[in-house]
């Protein structure tokens, strides 16, 4: 087991955000933890990485307390957003990240891999949004370790650097781990072999992405009847259709959607996103 | 890792970002000896013994701010920076990232110190052979230790707007009545009385014994005292800040 959090709880003063919280992340799985703003996402991913402790519960990375910096040694970790020092260069700063691992990528191959080779030579104050946020995430990935987690990675990349860092987390999960947090499902959609719904500091699902939509997603189907358009939204189209066809129902320009991933998780958080 | 070549690594960082800000290092190393030319040059000028406890107290002074401003106002500027966070995540010890900040005050404090000294020799008839001179500079880093965990006191106990004013105020209070402008024997009788028992007073003593051939054992002494006194109350604010922040 790469990463497990069992039963864990976490209050700030009255505040309870996290409630008896588990998860768990496996060799080779991206798992994508999802939730509304508050949900406690920040949290669990806080005490994962070793940067708060749980009130209660175990927490364990790589079999150990992430709190020892030891531990650290085979985790990868993206800095929050335009946190760098103005005057380093985007070379210098990945290059100190390199510093602190045992068996770190190439610099130049991180460069290359987050398009980051034209910028080498730049000073991260004068970075654009986009620019910080791909140094930020190739932090994660500098020093070649077992589990790489990512906060909201592509929030504020365009279309294209977003693809390409998909990619990159697709390649790198084959044989390590990612756990990312994500507003865009599309986002968890694509790379998430498992998902995890957290809302009020539980876990509301855990599971694939298909057997989040199958639980919980309606399908939606319409057609062109005798009297005008009809649209249903309903969980066992196959009966309706059956039942249509028996019944003698004139039908044409049938039409079946499945049940998209937004769907499925407004019905597991009751609505919120 | 090796935590010695990870502290460097720190240190490197730091000083890179650092000295690419003229805006900061430009008044860090030059205002001690501005201050100095300003203050004690017109009286060092004419004499061996003034130019020298001059100049030693000024060398004091100027390990001081630098160790005031680098950690107290950049630790209080700095913690709750999402780059402090980051540096958290990374596989480095709380040990290598103070060890890094002690080194960068250091390699400051001692070019503004150098700073002062290299005015001094060439603009007054200072005469310490080299042997005193490199007594000076280890006194330099010995007496700055105990400044270093005042800064630190300021940094997790004072909010990021109210350190610079803090630390100014420290800085030139006890300077002054520490006996690091003016010779302690015309500072008013109050804070003659006072003033021995200042760790500037001490710092001052102790460079002072370089060029006196007394002893430092007093000094010593008292600045290790003070040393246990700010460690005690420096490390209670990292925790605190550490529970507030990270718990």
């Amino acid at each position: 087991m790469i990463l497990s959090l069992r039963n864990v709880r976490k209050s700030y003063g009255a505040t309870r955000a996290l409630d008896d919280l588990s998860l768990e992340v496996d060799r080779g799985e991206v798992v994508a933890v999802l939730g509304p703003n508050g949900a406690g996402k920040t949290t669990a991913i806080e005490i994962a990485i070793g940067l708060r402790g749980a009130d209660g519960g175990d927490v364990r990375l790589f079999g150990r307390s992430p709190r020892d910096p030891n531990t650290r040694l085979r985790l990868g970790v993206t800095p929050q957003e335009s946190g760098f020092p103005d005057a380093l260069s985007v070379e210098e700063i990945v290059r100190f990240a390199i510093a602190h691992y045992p068996h770190p990528a190439e610099p130049r191959a991180i460069l290359t891999a987050f398009g980051l080779d034209a910028l080498a030579q730049r000073r991260a104050g004068a970075l654009s949004g986009g620019e910080l946020r791909r140094l930020a995430v190739a932090l994660a990935f500098a020093g070649n370790p077992d589990l790489v987690v990512l906060d909201e990675p592509t929030t504020g990349l365009d279309v294209e650097s977003r693809r390409r860092l998909w990619d990159i987390v697709r390649d790198y999960a084959v044989d390590r781990s990612v756990l990312l947090t994500t507003h865009y499902l599309e986002e968890a959609q694509a790379l998430a072999t498992r998902v995890v719904v957290v809302d009020s500091g539980r876990v509301l699902f855990d599971g694939s992405t298909c057997e989040l939509r199958r639980r919980f997603g309606a399908r939606r189907l319409s057609y062109a009847g005798k009297d005008g358009h009809v649209a249903v939204t309903i969980d066992d189209t196959d009966e309706y259709v059956r039942n249509l066809v028996r019944d003698g129902v004139a039908f044409s320009n049938l039409e079946i959607v499945p049940p998209t991933l937004e769907d499925a998780f407004l019905t597991v958080t009751g609505g919120r996103k | 890792m090796n935590a010695l070549l990870l502290t460097r690594t720190h240190a490197r960082i730091a000083l890179l970002d650092l000295f690419r800000s003229p805006g900061y290092v430009v008044p860090t190393v030059v205002f001690p000896t501005l201050f100095y030319a300003l203050f004690d040059l017109q009286y060092a000028r004419t004499d061996a013994s003034v130019a020298s406890a001059t100049t030693l107290a000024f060398m004091a002074f100027a390990v001081i701010g630098v160790c005031l401003y680098q950690f107290g106002v950049g630790i209080a500027a700095e913690r709750g920076r999402p780059w402090e966070r980051y540096l958290r995540t990374l596989p480095a010890s709380i040990a290598v990232r103070f060890g890094a900040r002690i080194v960068t005050a250091l390699v400051f404090g001692l070019l503004a110190a150098g700073c002062v000294a290299a005015f001094s020799r060439a603009a007054t008839p200072i005469d310490l052979d080299s042997m005193q001179w490199l007594r000076a500079g280890i006194y330099v880093v010995l007496g700055g230790i105990p400044f270093v965990l005042m800064g630190v006191t300021i940094g997790y106990w004072v909010s990021p707007r109210a350190a610079v004013p803090v630390a100014t105020a420290a800085n030139l209070l006890l300077a002054y009545a520490g006996g690091l402008w003016l010779p302690p024997q015309y500072l008013p009788k109050f804070v003659a009385h006072l003033s021995p028992y200042l760790p500037t007073r001490q710092f001052a003593d102790l460079l002072w014994s370089v060029s006196h051939g007394s002893s430092a054992a007093h000094a010593l002494s008292g600045l290790a005292i003070y040393t246990a006194i700010f460690a005690t109350i420096a490390a209670a604010g990292y925790r605190r800040d550490e529970r507030r922040r990270y718990a």
